[in-house]
């Protein structure tokens, strides 16, 4: 039996709602099938108003063992650092965290809000958010650099915008069947495990990216969204096209952008004019490329590339 | 007697989608004044300013989690408004999809996770119901509660299918969608469609065809329904509405009887030049306001539209304004005053009729009209059971969003036979200055977008939720917010443990995710000028 507790700061619920799609093991599994009691959830639990505030305080005086402390959202700081902007059980849940985090065995962050700032920490970041451990890049976040669970480890950082549902129980499971220790994190406390490989691993426009074949506007049935719409399938971290989302696509698969949402900058260029879904290039080589590749090695391979493309790969293939 | 009234803080009250706190008066076991406060902010709007004028398709869908098809919606059509795109057929319907999969998600995950479970709450261990309540609702390990909340996930998949994920894609872009589908992925979606009938809607929701169920049009027809068989009568509706009546949800939770829906659903054939005014006329389900008082329907437009931010935490002068015209000002101190300033959430108003309730409630309400073209939905049964019962309440609220699957399903299953998969799916729009709109219905209610385009960036961009509409605070006339004024004559059986007030919360799906807001975190001073949903 692991006791978990799961709250929101900045949040939009997301990484909650792509949690309930999970299969195998769906939410329900975890709790009847690997024993995890779920003290809280905002969507799910029962308790309100006094009831529950009897039971954070429980947690933190250690009357209750919390196990696993879950966290969905940004750590709202505005105004002028009293976190007053997010109040919740009568309070800044900014206080709940520190308090909870310090007494809990393992730290989760789920998703980009919980792990770097996300959405809501882009320029200007109105609400003075940040990450449990990290500001986008800038390791510290709320609970500073050096903070480690009574477990040991650091803030266990499973981002993406929202995270798969598969990342989150897969890593529930593991820690709740006694396999933390068979975790091992990136420098940004990433699980290896899902952020070692990268988005394009899998993807089904491959082969386009091989040949330099573009898609070079929505809609069409063939062609790699790096050149053109600026898809950062290449340089981005995640196994979006090894688990599929909802058990059936990708954003890539479908027509979409990766927009790197698993990384610490997203949203990229703070969504600056010109940005969106548009590859920024310098004398048309993209000003990013992908991970390991330099100018040089780039334009040797695109030109090699277009020279060996086969005819086949300027039709359409994705066919009806 | 003003010593037997007892105040109630509740921070705060869980399953509503974010942070909302209640203050409640009860006098002799009755809430005899109510105030809600919205009390998380993080200033969407804010962030969307003097950015890429498609930022708002990234970033207003994780507005919302939960909604985030809805908001990608609104924010698609703003943009086609303001750039004066054509959309083909094709990205019509596969826009439609998205949403209706969503909405369609949202009927058993709310249901169970997040309604039915209150049903389990120890206040209610005398009715007769409750043994077998537990047995279905109970959280995590009620039988029906586990495959109700697992098999949620399942229309989404057809989301997927379209948009990659969900949540949070952007697949809906200025000029259509970014996909092309193929056959396998319509011949998909009907198998996932056909598997969630024939695993909830019939076996357990219904107990009876969908088919059957369409045959119900009035009150009495549910009631004979009802009783035909015992299937219906134990299935998951009938035994909703039995201990719904039985634990007395059909006795409080009125409202404001006041109705709001910007409709949506454009006609494929109907909406591919999109303009603002042009809107209403090509709706597939029709937009409208309801007022019970007078029993009248009319069309709603978004130019009725005003916030009023007397008890809001912003510094305005003058009387409620348009969206565009608001000089957001935010107060540097948000301390709850319930005399003066208590809620993040302005006043959303209809400058003829004031306070209006959005939602699922709403709509049905003016899907009841006659007000709509001949071509566009209508059902009367929503506003037949509210003339019998004498008004609203929580349990005809939750009824009319679980009512919707009938159509919501008739329509997922019209989109994929519409498609005509050589045609094309986007026409590249021409980027262009611009002032558009763009509006939807969430399955909790009207949703919309306003965006002003200005020198290729954003100059102002506005959210107002359904959430704004329904946790708004007191007008200047003192008018109570939709769920303050449902609020009253709500029985606590318990004040320590005051399930009923969930109830009318939940009753709305409030999503305080939704309400988004603008300030500066280090002065609190105006950063721009666009309002705050």
């Amino acid at each position: 039996m692991a006791n978990l507790l799961w709250l929101q700061g900045g949040a939009c619920s997301g990484n909650t709602m792509s949690f309930l799609n999970a299969e195998e093991p769906s939410a329900c599994d975890l709790v009847t099938d690997f024993g995890i009691n779920v003290l809280w959830h905002p969507s799910l639990g029962m308790e309100l108003g006094d009831n529950l505030q009897q039971m954070l305080r429980d947690c933190i005086s250690g009357k209750i063992k919390l196990d696993i402390f879950v966290f969905e959202g940004t750590v709202v700081q505005a105004p002028d650092g009293t976190g007053e902007w997010n109040r919740f059980a009568g309070r800044p849940m900014k206080d709940w965290v520190r308090e909870l985090s310090d007494v809990a065995d393992f730290v989760v962050g789920l998703g980009d809000c919980a792990t770097w700032g996300g959405i809501p920490a882009t320029a200007p970041n109105p609400t003075d958010s940040v990450g449990l451990q990290f500001l986008k890049r800038d390791h510290g976040g709320f609970l500073g650099k050096g903070f480690t669970s009574k477990a040991g480890l650091p803030v266990i950082n499973v981002p993406g915008c929202p995270c798969h549902p598969d990342w989150v129980t897969q890593i529930l499971v593991g820690v709740a069947t006694g396999h933390a220790g068979d975790l091992t994190l990136d420098e940004f406390q990433r699980p290896k495990t899902f952020f070692q490989s990268f988005t394009q691993t899998g993807c089904t426009r491959n082969m386009h990216f091989a040949y330099k074949v573009s898609a070079t506007e929505f809609g069409q049935r063939k062609g790699c969204l790096f050149y053109d719409l600026g898809c950062r399938g290449p340089m981005t971290h995640s196994p979006c096209n090894r688990i599929l989302w909802n058990r059936q696509s990708s954003k890539t698969r479908a027509g979409m952008p990766c927009m790197g949402c698993t990384e610490p900058e997203f949203p990229f260029f703070d969504l600056a004019p010109g940005t969106v879904f548009k590859t920024q290039t310098v004398m048309g080589v993209p000003k990013d490329l992908p991970e390991g590749v330099d100018k040089k090695g780039y334009v040797k391979l695109t030109g090699a590339a277009k020279a060996a493309a086969p005819e086949w790969a300027e039709q359409d293939i994705f066919v009806v | 007697m003003a010593d037997a009234v007892q105040t109630l803080d509740i921070s705060p009250v869980g399953r509503v989608e974010g942070d909302l706190d209640v203050r409640v008066d009860i006098e002799n076991g009755v809430v005899t004044n109510a105030w809600t406060s919205a009390e998380l902010f993080r200033g969407f709007e804010i962030i969307l300013k003097d950015k890429d004028p498609q930022a708002g398709l990234v970033v207003t869908p994780r507005a919302c989690g939960i909604c985030g098809a809805s908001h990608l919606t609104c924010a698609a059509w703003a943009l086609d408004t303001a750039w004066q795109t054509e959309v083909p057929r094709n990205a019509i319907i596969a826009r439609n999809i998205g949403q209706l999969a969503e909405s369609l998600q949202s009927l058993p995950r709310h249901h169970y996770g997040l309604f039915m479970i209150d049903m389990c709450n120890k206040n209610y261990r005398n009715s007769k119901y409750y043994e077998e309540a537990v047995k279905r609702w109970a959280p995590f390990t009620g039988t029906n509660y586990e495959l109700g909340v697992t098999i949620s996930g399942r229309p989404v998949e057809i989301y997927a299918l379209f948009g990659g994920q969900w949540p949070h894609s952007s697949y809906m872009v200025p000029g259509g969608v970014m996909c092309s589908p193929t056959l396998s992925d319509i011949t998909r979606s009907w198998s996932i469609l056909e598997h969630f009938r024939t695993n909830w809607i019939e076996p357990m929701w219904l107990g009876c065809s969908i088919e059957r169920y369409e045959e119900i049009k009035t009150y009495d027809d549910f009631m004979a329904w009802l009783n035909e068989k015992p299937e219906h009568a134990n299935s998951d509706l009938g035994l909703m509405w039995r201990m719904g009546v039985d634990v007395g949800l059909d006795k409080y939770g009125a409202g404001l009887e006041k109705f709001v829906s910007w409709g949506y659903l454009p006609h494929e054939d109907k909406y591919n030049n999109p303009t603002i005014d042009g809107r209403n006329a090509a709706m597939m389900m029709p937009s409208g306001v309801y007022d019970s008082a007078s029993g009248t329907h009319k069309l709603m437009d978004q130019s009725f539209t005003r916030e009023d931010t007397t008890h809001a935490w912003y510094d305005e002068a003058g009387g409620p304004v348009h969206p565009f015209d608001r000089t957001t000002n935010p107060v540097s101190k948000n301390d709850a005053d319930f005399n003066g300033k208590y809620s993040w959430a302005t006043a959303v108003l209809h400058a003829d009729n004031g306070h209006l309730e959005a939602g699922p409630l709403a709509r049905e309400m003016v899907y009841g009209g006659d007000h709509m073209e001949g071509w566009q939905h209508s059902d009367g049964l929503v506003l037949d059971m509210h003339k019998h019962m004498g008004g609203s309440n929580v349990l005809l609220r939750h009824f009319a969003r679980m009512h919707e699957f009938k159509y919501i399903y008739r329509h997922i299953e019209r989109c994929l036979k519409e498609f005509k998969l050589d045609d094309p799916f986007y026409i590249k729009p021409t980027e262009q200055d611009g002032q558009g709109w763009g509006a939807t219905e969430a399955i909790r209610g009207a949703l919309c977008h306003w965006i002003d385009v200005k020198d290729g960036k954003i100059e102002n961009y506005q959210i107002i939720a359904p959430t704004t509409w329904n946790v708004g605070p007191r007008t200047g006339e003192e008018e109570r917010g939709p769920i303050e004024e449902a609020l009253i004559g709500t029985p606590i059986a318990d004040p320590s443990d005051p399930v009923e007030v969930g109830h009318v919360a939940r009753s709305y799906d409030s999503c305080l995710v939704c309400t988004v807001h603008a300030h500066d975190a280090k002065t609190g001073k105006e950063l721009a000028r666009f309002k705050t949903a």
